[in-house]
């Protein structure tokens, strides 16, 4: 196939940058460094309990950062991925080959999520290494899945990130398009959700329950809270990950009433699964709107 | 089953047209030179045949199959050196080699190919930094990759020295031995002239002269070219001669008059620019090359912008 052949260069050609090793040590440092902190600061023996506390403390804070970190760096390492190549040229070697342009899309979207996840697990495998001695008690699948959750938000954004570019005419448009994004995720989105769930309230009138779950469907719609909440899921329930959304203050202050909305039971519209499907939407779409953007272009 | 066919192909970019109403066949396993002012449009009707840009009217296709189409299919089976490409900067002469036959599917030999485009012993530095020279012959290399049917260069000249020029020829008149269809295209007559068995001359995208080599030859062949040396001569004032019978052209550039026309129009011509006013103080006449004969074509049309 060749969009493999595709990713292939593509990653040969990121591994000879140096970013790719700048990131890899940046997550090495960040995620055992995280991980030793918390665990050796702790000190002394503990009972599986304690450890296991320490590692949901660890993971709750280290999502703070990697919702950051991870997208950034996605968007760093991706938003140029189509625009550069034809600013400067190499896309008319390219495309000089037998490379059909979506294979060159889905070929870059592949090599560059090499890119990033690659360190992503690294960083973790080392992290999990420093865990070993301490944390007898720990439950290691749980950690598991955060790293495998946190290098699939990697993945996510650079799909949205080769998506912008794909359908870009420059880099700047590129990297205006794919940064606008991400701050709209992180700082546009909960206006747009309050502002949305009024309008909506001002016209029909709905109960509390109908209120909640149209502002958690679009909260979900957001890439980043929707990985956030599947990381609260790994060590809490479903219900109580989705309600942890509506709390304020990094989810220090809780929100009762949106806990009585939603629940006692979560609808399965919500369900983890669920939620990693909306995860998903912001893979394919991006992408599969940048396919039908690049097949129209002009070179 | 010709290897190119144009029909009325047009391509405008916003509102600028590029190439208008070109039709154009290539036979296989023919060698074109396609030729050109820079910005005739040569290399947007190449970008047509390789897809990278799509035709606003008419029909392109290539060894049979529909460009845009089928544009996998027709790279399947050509190779191309594309013009104002770049090479990858972090990756060595040999990647590129080697992502040409991975690309292709095809089994060959990466050092075979670079020794044949003279880059043996630079197959291991990367590619950025590579000379201008050396990266049209990485390119040239990675085209060449599979033995295709159809070759595509745009401007192989281009960054290369004359021995790397001759070079060039050198593999194009193989490529054709082999029964490669080749089309290149140049600004420079030279380097078309040698090996083409067909030339086509574009101008501000038509095409406005297509033959073989020899009827080319031929045509200008009864043809003198007269430099006439004066104090200077304005559009008006060729005109006068541009009128009298015999005389296929006229040109002028700083104090010289070019006039290509039958050996005997001589004295008419010279009289015809001193009824008009121009003060000649010498002529000399030669035989017309195919060089003049493109030049008349760009010429032609750098006087035509002055006058717009």
């Amino acid at each position: 196939m060749s969009w493999e052949a595709v990713a292939r260069k593509d990653f040969q050609d990121a591994v000879r940058s140096r970013w790719l090793w700048v990131l890899s040590a940046l997550s090495i440092a960040v995620f055992a460094g995280a991980a030793i902190g918390q665990l050796y600061l702790g000190g002394g023996q503990q009972t599986p309990q304690q450890s296991q506390g320490l590692l949901q403390g660890f993971l709750f804070f280290l999502k703070q950062g990697t919702a950051i970190l991870i997208p950034l760096t996605a968007i760093v390492v991706a938003y140029a991925s189509i625009t550069r190549e034809r600013e400067s040229g190499t896309m008319k070697l390219l495309l000089s080959l037998p490379h059909s342009r979506d294979d060159v899309v889905i070929g870059k979207v592949l090599g560059r999520s090499a890119v990033v996840a690659l360190p992503v697990l690294v960083g973790f495998f080392v992290a999990f290494l420093a865990l070993i001695p301490q944390a007898s008690g720990v439950n290691f699948l749980v950690y598991i899945e955060f790293a495998l959750l946190t290098a699939l938000l990697g993945v996510v954004f650079v799909g949205i990130s080769v998506g912008v570019s794909a359908g870009a005419k420059s880099n700047q448009q590129a990297i205006v398009g794919a940064g606008g994004l991400f701050g709209a995720f992180w700082f546009l989105w909960n206006f747009f959700v309050s502002g949305v769930s009024r309008a909506v309230t001002d016209v029909f009138s709905v109960s509390a329950a109908t209120q909640y779950q149209l502002e958690l469907t679009l909260k979900l719609l957001n890439p980043i809270q929707s990985y956030k909440t599947l990381v609260d899921s790994l060590f809490m329930s479903d219900l109580q990950a989705r309600v942890q959304m509506f709390s304020m203050l990094f989810g220090v202050i809780p929100n009762p009433q949106a806990g009585e909305a939603l629940g006692p039971e979560l609808s399965p519209l919500f369900s983890d699964p669920m939620v990693l499907l909306f995860l998903l939407v912001w893979l394919v779409v991006p992408v599969g709107v940048g396919i039908i953007w690049f097949r129209e272009a002009d070179l | 089953m010709p290897a190119i066919q144009l029909d009325g192909v047009a391509k405008q970019f916003d509102g600028v047209t590029a190439v208008d109403d070109l039709s154009l066949t290539v036979p296989e396993g023919e060698v074109f030179g396609f030729l050109g002012p820079n910005g005739a449009g040569k290399s947007t009707t190449i970008n047509m045949l390789l897809d990278f840009v799509r035709p606003t009217a008419g029909t392109v296709s290539v060894l049979g199959m529909d460009a845009q189409a089928r544009s996998v299919a027709v790279r399947e089976r050509a190779g191309v050196l594309p013009e104002g490409f770049s090479v990858y900067n972090r990756l060595t002469g040999r990647q590129h080699i080697e992502f040409a036959i991975e690309s292709k599917g095809v089994d060959a030999d990466p050092d075979a190919v670079l020794e044949r485009v003279g880059l043996d012993g630079d197959g291991d530095r990367k590619a950025g930094g590579y000379s201008k020279g050396m990266g049209q012959r990485l390119a040239l290399g990675m085209a060449l990759v599979g033995d295709p049917d159809l070759l595509i260069l745009d401007e192989p000249s281009s960054g290369l020295d004359p021995a790397g020029a001759k070079e060039m020829r050198e593999i194009v008149r193989e490529e054709a031995d082999r029964g490669a269809t080749v089309f290149f295209s140049s600004h420079v007559l030279g380097q078309v002239e040698a090996v083409c068995d067909t030339v086509g001359i574009l101008r501000e995208g038509r095409l406005v002269a297509k033959d073989s080599v020899e009827e080319l030859r031929e045509a200008v062949g009864g043809d003198a070219t007269l430099a006439i040396t004066v104090d200077s001569a304005t559009e008006e004032q060729l005109d006068a001669v541009r009128s009298l019978l015999g005389v296929d052209s006229a040109a002028t550039e700083g104090g010289t008059v070019t006039v290509q026309c039958d050996p005997g129009a001589k004295t008419e011509v010279i009289g015809a620019l001193e009824d008009a006013g121009v003060t000649v103080h010498d002529f000399e006449t030669r035989e017309t090359s195919l060089e003049d004969l493109f030049l008349a074509y760009t010429e032609d049309d750098a006087a035509t912008e002055v006058e717009a």
